[in-house]
């Protein structure tokens, strides 16, 4: 079983023990907390001090964040041609496939859209059989899907640890399958309410600002009765947490862990 | 710029086409589905009101509809389906072709991937669950024969413009009316409609809850905060606890920018609507866009009416948190 470092700054590398051999470096949710050139090369080179593979993550990104990941894509060309991209926007993917057709795309967890929203575990053991196994199941499992990824040069696959379980029952076994502990996703957005929240002037302000950043100052615990586990709020997404190792690594149906020591925003 | 309405029965067809609807999208649930799916959609609208019953009476409401000279979309556009739903969905895609549909609202890859592989030829539109926030995610579902793409709700305008100028051509549709949600839909994995209406924290939208909220491992910067501040930064965080996404959400002063950037159509969120919020929502916007077309105002003077028919037709006032666009309500224009 591969195990890999998430970090989402080059700061928190100290991260790293000796049962990593893996780096995940970038960003998933917001295209202003993308790296620049000069983070990206220190991080590169301290992969490759410590003898890591690298594996660079990406978010969603207009068209602006994605000029500059064709600027990061040009550098990690010239050192890496052939690394690993976690994408999280079929642009990303398209950007990938024309102009850096070395690179291995991955696809990433804001892409597998499996439900996360804990409130389902409330009925979850009274729904129909069904039911129950469609939010077990990703589309992994339909004939057409992964011939579409092998198709788009896309062998692996990002699955959050959720908390109805995964099952790999029917998935396709010629993508491989990561999974991303102990933080799931569960929604993002470009709202941001993170964003600004010291400011009394974005008090009713809704919308696409720009920041301070805030996120990197301010975390919020969100706790309703109805949701099982409290949700976390980091910037201008929400997760939650879920230690419990589920048995699909037992058996051997991932194999690659992503531990994220901090949440990645 | 074309009107994209709701449609849930025949009945409504000519009244919304009256009323200036000039395309129509809506979806069908059958009993079979809730038996095995009663908390999952096959088309991101809960169970209940919203949908069809049944093919033969979304084929009276397409004959109809054509009758008008007004297409009609079919939404199969949930964000995912395991292998275990495709009979159902073959059910689905073809009792809505026999129907005559215009095109299908999708946003799973792999239901595109499926279509294709099996040689479906009706259009294909991309619903806003595809999440196209740049040019290449254009270019990408075109080359998977998309034909039209609707724009997810979190752009402003000048991302909106950026996009339509860069992108290969395919028809942008955009939001302009209704239920302005806070997450991005396509990557929200909440599940809505757990419950009945009467069961609240468990219908509705988990990001409208009611949450204790507490600011945690603060940092440097936090921990110098007075109480005052920290409420105030906490009370940031319940917005959507106090504004309805649906209370009539709007960005129709948009409109001036979008018919300038060339966007296809604007579409106004409501299946499940009471046919008479229906007609009002098709009449205000094309009473706007007789303006636009026959006045040519200049964007001040159009904002000015877009505002004042906005609060004369909801009986309110704009308010930014509810506004599509808040640079509209910023900039003086």
């Amino acid at each position: 079983m591969e195990q890999a470092l998430f970090i989402s700054k080059p700061d928190t590398a100290h991260y790293l023990t000796e049962d990593f051999t893996r780096l995940y470096y970038g960003q998933e949710f917001c295209e202003r907390l993308l790296p620049d050139e000069t983070q990206l090369k220190e991080v590169l080179s301290f992969a490759q001090e410590h003898r890591l593979e690298i594996t660079f993550v990406t978010p969603y990104v207009t068209n602006r964040g994605l000029a500059h990941l064709e600027r990061l894509f040009g550098l990690l060309s010239e050192k890496k041609p052939d690394i690993e991209v976690v994408f999280n926007d079929w642009g990303v993917l398209h950007l990938l496939r024309t102009s850096f057709p070395e690179a291995q795309p991955v696809l990433g967890r804001l892409l597998n859209k499996m439900k996360r929203g804990p409130r389902i575990m409330n009925i979850y053991e009274k729904m129909p059989q069904a039911s129950q196994e469609y939010f077990r199941r990703s589309s992994l499992d339909v004939p057409e899907v992964g011939a579409f990824l092998l198709q788009h040069g896309i062998n692996r696959v990002e699955f959050d640890n959720l908390l109805q379980g995964i099952s790999f029952e029917g998935a396709d076994s010629r993508i491989r399958k990561s999974l991303y502990l102990p933080f799931a996703f569960v929604s993002t957005t470009r709202f941001c309410l993170t964003a600004n929240c010291d400011d009394p002037g974005y008090a009713e302000r809704i919308g696409i600002f720009p920041c301070g950043r805030e996120c990197q100052r301010y975390t919020f615990h969100l706790f309703n009765p109805v949701m099982t586990v409290p949700l976390i709020r980091k910037g201008n997404t929400i997760f939650f947490l879920n230690e419990r190792i589920p048995e699909s690594v037992a058996r051997h149906e991932v194999d690659r862990i992503v531990v994220q020591p901090e949440i990645p925003v | 710029m074309k009107i994209l309405s709701p449609l849930d029965s025949a009945d409504e067809v000519d009244k919304l086409a009256a009323a200036g609807a000039d395309e129509f999208y809506c979806g069908l649930l059958e009993e079979q589905w809730y038996e095995r799916y009663p908390v999952i959609s096959i088309n991101r609208r809960p169970a209940g009101k919203g949908h069809f019953k049944d093919f033969k009476t979304l084929k009276d409401a397409v004959a109809k509809a054509h009758d008008a000279g007004t297409p009609v979309y079919f939404t199969i556009n949930e964000h995912y389906y395991v292998r275990e739903q495709y009979p159902l969905i073959i059910r689905y895609i073809e009792g809505a072709c026999e129907a005559g549909i215009d095109a299908f609202i999708v946003s799973d890859v792999g239901l595109m991937a499926f279509l294709r592989s099996h040689g479906y030829s009706v259009p294909l539109h991309i619903s806003t669950g595809g999440t196209v926030f740049n040019w290449r995610s254009v270019a990408f579902y075109r080359d998977l024969g998309a034909v039209n793409i609707t724009l997810p709700r979190h752009l402003t305008i000048e991302e909106i413009k950026d996009i339509v100028n860069t992108a290969p051509p395919v028809a942008m549709t955009v939001f302009i009316l209704n239920s302005r949600c806070i997450n991005v839909d396509g990557f929200c994995t909440f599940q809505h409609g757990l419950a009945r209406r009467d069961i609240l924290p468990m219908f509705r939208n988990a990001c409208m809850l009611p949450f204790d909220i507490t600011l945690h491992d603060a940092k440097q910067t936090a921990q110098q905060l007075s109480y005052a501040d920290e409420a105030r930064i906490i009370e940031r965080q319940r917005v959507w606890e106090k504004v309805h996404v649906d209370d009539y959400p709007c960005g129709a002063c948009a409109l001036y920018e979008f018919q300038t950037i060339g966007i296809g159509s604007v579409k106004i969120v409501g299946r499940g609507n009471p046919i008479e919020r229906k007609i009002t929502d098709v009449r205000f916007l094309k009473e706007l866009l007789n303006v636009l077309e026959h006045e040519q105002p200049s964007r001040k003077a159009f904002r000015k009416k877009a505002r004042q028919t906005y609060t004369e037709t909801y009986k309110r006032p704009c308010r930014i948190a509810l506004c599509y666009y808040p640079s509209v309500m910023l900039d003086e224009g």
